[in-house]
C-alpha cells in the first residue's frame, strides 16, 4: 500500500517519526507523503525523519493556543485546527493523491491537540479526496487520570464514526516496570510502528509475479473496509541467516528442511493473536481478519499460510480471513502481523468510557460551584470587609 | 512559561530581586529582563542586585500626603515612616493619580514576548495593596495575558491594621487577577529559628522557577511530555488562590571507579550506571510534594486543578512512578483536572516534584486572616464612634498601629524603623501622635487631612461623625452590606 501519514499532535507526530525510521531501516517504502500538525511550537522540533517543510503549527496566532500548545484540552485543540483549516488545507494540497492508496492520520487521543485537532482534519481529508482514510490512535492508560480518559472517550466517537477504520493502540497494554519516561514512550511507538508499518508496506509495489501467495493493497484495503475499530497483533522469528559461501551451498540443499514447516507457521500466527494485541480484545468479535507472513518467501510454506488462516477462522468465527505473504528476501526475520477487523468487545475502550463518565461529572461539579466558593473563601463571613478598588 | 514580573512596594521588590537571583543561578530564563519594580519611596529599592535603575519606579513622592525621606529628615522612630505609611487607600490614591508615570514605565516591558504577568506584594502593606491593586486593574485593562498575583500575607506578629489590609486585599485581587498565590509567611516562619525571612524568599523563588521555568531551559534535552505554557495557564484559568508544594531527592554523585576509567580508556563499553531510582521512590516523592509545607497551607482535596512537573535526569524519570505519582494525585485531591509533565535535565544532581494545586478554598489562615480583619474594622468602628469629635480618629489608629508592626520590616512596605512601643489603648496618647503626624505633613499647602480623604475613600474605619445617628448609620455602612450595618447600632 502507498500512503499518506499525517501525524497530529506530539503522540501522533513522533508515531509518524517511528514508522518512518522503521520502513527506512527495513527497505520499505510505504509512507509517500509525510505530514506532522501540531499546536506546541517545541514539540514540532522532535521528530528526525520529518522533513522541516512537512512540519505545520496551527493555532499560533490563536489567542489560547500562540503557538504553546492547548493545555491538554480536547475543545481548544478541536477550535484552534477548525480557525487554521485553510492552512492545513494547502498543505494538504501539495499531496498528490493520485500516487497513494489511503491516507493515516496519527494521533494521541488522551491530549488535547490529537483528540480535538484530528477530527478536525479527517473531516476535511474526507471532504477532499475519495481515499479511505485511516485513523491510529493511542489510547491513554489507566493511571493517565480522568482528564485524558475523558479526552480519549469523547474523540473515539468522533474517530470513529469519520474514519473508514480506526486502529487502537492501549497504552497500558505496553507499560512495563523499569522503564524511564523517555524509554517508555520510545519503546511503544517502535512497537507500533513496527506493527502497523509491517501490516500495510505488504503489497506496496503491487508486482503481480511476486507469487500467489502473495497480499496486495486491496486486500488489506477490503479488511478494513468493515470500519469500526481494529487491533493487531504481530509476532517475529529470527532467522538463521546463512553466512559465507559454505554454507550458500549448503544452503541450497536444505532448502525444504530450512523452509518453517506448517506447525511453525501456525505457531507463530497463535503467538501473534495470543500476545500483546495493540487493542486487546475478543478475537471472536472480529468482523474480518487477515494474515500477512514478511520473510523471505523461501520461508514461508503455503501449507503453513493455509493451517494458519484455518485456525485463525476459527479463532475469530468468521469466513472473512485473508492470508498471504509480503516477500522481503532481505530480511532476516520472518514475522507474522494479524490485523483483526472492527472488534467490538474491547474491554479497555469500556473501562475508558466509565472513567471518562466520571471524570465529566467530577468536572461538572466543580465548574458548577467554582465561583460561589471563591467568592465565599474571600469574602469573611459577614461580608463586612470591602475590596480596596 | 515566560513571566513579566512587577514586584510592588519592599516586599514584593525583594522577592523579585530573590527571583532574578534563581533564574540566574538556575539557567532558567524566566523573565528575559521583563521586570519591574514600584514603590512609593525609593529607599525601598536600597538593597535590590538584579533590578536595573530605570525599572525602578517610584509613585507618588509628589503627593501631599506621601511621605519622602527627606520630609522625615529630623524623624526618627516611629515617626519616620515612608511612602503611604501602610494607608492602602492612599496607595491606591497615589497610584491612580500617577497612572500616567505607571504607564510610561510599563513601556519597558514587552507584553508580546511573555506568556503570562506576575505582580509580587505584600498584601499588609498600604503600597503592596493599593497600588497593587491599581497596578492590576491597569495590566488587566491592557494586556491580553493572564495576570497572576503572588502575594505575602502578615503573620500573627504583625499588626491588626496589615491582616484587615491584607484580608481586603485578598477580595480585591482575586476577582481582578487570573490566579493569586498567597504566600502563608507564618507557617515558613514558624519552623524556622528566627525571623528568617531569607529561608522563606528562596523557598518563594525555588517553587516558583521550577514551576514557571520548567522548559525554559535553553539547554534542556527534550522532554516526552514537556510542560506548555498553555498546561500552566489551564491549570490557573479557573481563578482563585493557587499554591505550591515541592519535594527533592539528592542523587549520590557517583565518581567514575578505575574499573570504569580503565575500560573506557581501553575502548571496551563503559557500563550503563544504574539508576538511583525507580518506580517507588519516584511515586514518594510525588506524594513528599503533596505533603509537603505548601506556599499556601490548605486542604489539598479542595484544589480544583492540579499541575505536576518532575524535573531531573532522563535516565532516573521512571515511567511507571511518574504516572502513579500523577494517579495519587488524583487520587488524594478528588480532581480529574491534572497535568503532568517531565523536565530532563540530564546533568542534574538532583531529582524535583513540584505540584501546583489551583483553586483551592479550604484555607484556614484565610479564614483567621479575615475574622482578625472584622475584629478590628469593628473596633475601630467603636472607637470613631465613641469619640465622634476627634476628626483624626483614623490617623490616630493608623499611628498607633505602626507601632506594633515596627517590628516587623520583611514583609512591610514602610520604612519605620527603632524601637518597639507598647501598642497604647490610651486616647490622649493616641491623639498626641496624630498630632505628630499631623505636623510631619504640616508643610505641604492644600492638606487635605487624610481622616477626610478616608471618609470618601472608604467610610467604614472614619465615620465617626455620624455613627452615633441610627439612620445616617446604616447610609454610611452601605457600601458594606446589611449585616454590618445591622450589628453597628447595637454596639452602642
Amino acid at each position: 500500500m502507498k500512503l499518506a501519514t499525517i501525524g497530529v499532535g506530539n503522540a501522533g507526530s513522533k508515531l509518524i517519526d517511528r514508522m518512518l525510521e522503521f520502513e527506512q531501516e527495513t527497505g520499505r517504502d510505504l509512507c509517500r507523503h509525510v505530514l506532522v500538525i501540531n499546536t506546541a511550537r517545541t514539540d514540532l522540533a522532535k521528530p528526525d525523519h520529518v522533513p522541516e517543510d512537512r512540519r505545520v503549527l496551527i493555532g499560533d496566532t490563536h489567542q489560547k493556543a500562540k503557538g504553546h500548545g492547548v493545555g491538554g484540552d480536547g475543545e481548544v485543540g478541536a477550535e484552534v485546527a477548525k480557525n487554521d483549516i485553510d492552512e492545513i488545507r494547502r498543505v494538504f494540497d501539495d499531496v498528490e493523491i493520485h500516487e497513494v492508496d489511503a491516507i493515516l492520520v496519527a494521533a494521541g487521543l488522551g491530549g488535547g491537540t490529537g483528540s480535538g485537532a484530528g477530527p478536525v482534519v479527517i473531516d476535511e481529508l474526507q471532504k477532499m479526496y475519495d481515499e479511505p482514510v485511516y485513523g491510529l490512535g493511542v489510547l491513554p492508560g489507566e493511571y493517565e487520570g480522568g482528564r485524558p480518559a475523558l479526552n480519549a472517550a469523547r474523540s473515539l466517537q468522533s474517530f470513529v464514526t469519520k474514519v473508514d477504520n480506526f486502529i487502537a493502540f492501549d497504552n497500558d497494554a505496553w507499560r512495563s516496570r523499569g522503564q524511564t519516561v523517555e524509554e517508555g514512550y520510545e519503546e511503544m511507538n517502535r512497537e507500533l510502528a513496527t506493527r502497523i508499518v509491517t501490516l500495510l508496506a505488504a503489497g506496496e509495489v503491487d508486482d503481480s509475479d511476486v507469487g500467489e501467495n502473495a497480499m496486495d493493497s486491496s486486500d488489506i484495503m477490503r479488511t478494513l473496509d468493515t470500519g469500526g475499530v481494529s487491533s493487531i497483533g504481530y509476532a517475529s522469528t529470527d532467522l538463521d541467516k546463512p553466512e559465507g559461501l559454505l554454507s550458500k551451498y549448503k544452503k541450497k540443499e536444505d532448502d525444504e528442511i530450512n523452509s518453517m514447516d506448517a506447525a511453525k507457521i501456525k505457531g507463530l500466527v497463535r503467538r501473534a493473536v495470543n500476545s500483546r494485541l495493540t487493542i486487546p480484545c475478543e478475537v471472536s468479535s472480529a468482523d474480518r481478519a487477515l494474515i500477512i507472513f514478511a520473510g523471505p518467501s523461501s520461508m514461508i510454506s503455503r501449507k503453513g499460510i493455509e493451517s494458519a488462516r484455518e485456525w485463525l477462522e476459527q479463532e475469530a468465527d468468521t469466513v472473512e480471513v485473508l492470508a498471504g505473504d509480503d516477500p522481503r528476501e532481505d530480511s532476516d526475520t520472518l514475522a507474522a502481523v494479524v490485523l483483526l477487523s472492527n472488534v467490538t468487545e474491547t474491554p479497555r475502550i469500556k473501562e475508558i468510557q466509565n472513567q471518562a463518565v466520571d471524570a465529566q461529572n467530577k468536572i461538572k461539579e466543580l465548574d458548577a460551584v467554582r465561583e460561589e466558593e471563591i467568592a465565599s473563601l474571600i469574602t469573611d463571613d459577614d461580608n463586612e470587609l470591602d475590596p480596596i478598588v | 512559561m515566560k513571566l513579566a514580573l512587577f514586584g510592588v512596594g519592599n516586599a514584593g521588590t525583594r522577592i523579585v530581586d530573590q527571583l532574578l537571583d534563581a533564574e540566574s543561578r538556575t539557567d532558567r530564563p524566566l523573565t528575559d529582563g521583563n521586570v519591574l519594580a514600584f514603590n512609593t519611596t525609593p529607599s525601598a529599592f536600597a538593597d535590590t542586585s538584579h533590578i536595573d535603575d530605570e525599572r525602578q519606579v517610584v509613585i507618588g513622592d509628589i503627593h501631599p500626603d506621601v511621605s519622602r525621606p527627606e520630609d522625615l529628615a529630623d524623624e526618627s522612630g516611629e515617626d519616620r515612616r515612608e511612602g503611604v505609611a501602610g494607608d492602602p487607600e492612599l496607595g491606591v490614591e497615589v497610584a491612580r493619580d500617577d497612572l500616567p508615570e505607571i504607564r510610561r514605565a510599563l513601556d519597558l516591558v514587552d507584553d508580546t514576548e511573555v506568556d503570562a504577568a506576575m505582580i509580587v506584594a505584600g498584601l499588609g502593606g498600604g503600597t503592596g495593596c493599593g497600588l497593587g491593586a491599581v497596578l492590576l486593574e491597569e495590566l488587566a485593562s491592557i494586556y491580553e495575558l493572564p495576570i497572576y498575583v503572588l502575594g505575602v500575607l502578615p503573620t500573627s506578629e504583625e499588626s491588626d491594621r496589615r491582616a484587615w489590609t491584607a484580608a481586603r486585599a485578598v477580595r480585591t485581587f482575586v476577582p481582578l487577577a487570573d490566579a493569586v498565590f498567597p504566600i502563608d509567611t507564618e507557617s515558613w516562619l514558624a519552623s524556622a529559628e528566627s525571623d528568617d525571612y531569607d529561608e522563606l524568599n528562596r523557598a518563594i523563588a525555588t517553587r516558583l522557577v521550577s514551576l514557571f521555568g520548567a522548559g525554559e531551559r535553553e539547554t534542556a534535552a527534550i522532554s516526552e511530555l514537556r510542560m506548555d505554557p498553555n498546561d500552566l495557564k489551564r491549570t490557573l484559568d479557573v481563578g482563585g488562590l493557587a499554591t505550591i508544594g515541592y519535594a527533592e531527592t539528592e542523587l549520590e554523585e557517583v565518581s567514575e571507579g578505575w574499573y570504569r576509567r580503565l575500560r573506557r580508556l581501553l575502548g571496551l563499553d563503559v557500563p550503563e550506571r544504574e539508576p538511583q531510582t525507580d518506580a517507588v521512590s519516584i511515586k514518594n516523592l510525588v506524594q513528599r510534594a503533596a505533603d509537603s509545607k505548601l506556599t499556601l497551607q490548605c486542604d489539598i482535596e479542595t484544589a480544583d486543578r492540579v499541575l505536576l512537573v518532575l524535573s531531573g535526569p532522563p535516565k532516573e524519570l521512571s515511567r511507571k512512578g511518574f504516572e502513579t505519582g500523577r494517579y495519587l494525585l488524583e487520587d488524594k485531591t478528588g480532581t480529574v483536572e491534572i497535568l503532568a509533565g517531565d523536565e530532563p535535565l540530564p546533568e542534574g544532581s538532583r531529582i524535583t516534584a513540584t505540584i501546583l494545586l489551583s483553586n483551592v478554598t479550604g484555607v484556614p489562615r484565610i479564614e483567621t486572616l479575615q475574622r482578625r480583619a472584622v475584629e478590628f474594622q469593628r473596633e475601630q468602628d467603636d472607637l470613631s464612634a465613641s469619640d465622634p469629635d476627634d476628626l483624626s480618629a483614623a490617623t490616630t489608629l493608623s499611628t498607633s498601629d505602626t507601632q506594633r508592626s515596627a517590628g516587623n520590616q520583611s514583609t512591610g512596605d514602610d520604612q519605620s524603623a527603632g524601637d518597639e512601643q507598647p501598642p497604647s489603648d490610651d486616647h490622649g496618647f493616641d491623639f498626641q501622635e496624630a498630632e505628630l503626624v499631623d505636623q510631619s505633613e504640616a508643610d505641604s499647602e492644600g492638606e487635605s487631612t487624610s481622616s477626610e480623604d478616608e471618609t470618601e475613600e472608604e467610610p467604614t474605619p472614619a465615620d465617626g461623625d455620624t455613627a452615633d445617628d441610627d439612620t445616617a448609620a446604616t447610609e454610611s455602612e452601605s457600601t458594606g452590606d446589611g449585616s454590618a450595618a445591622e450589628n453597628e447600632p447595637q454596639k452602642q
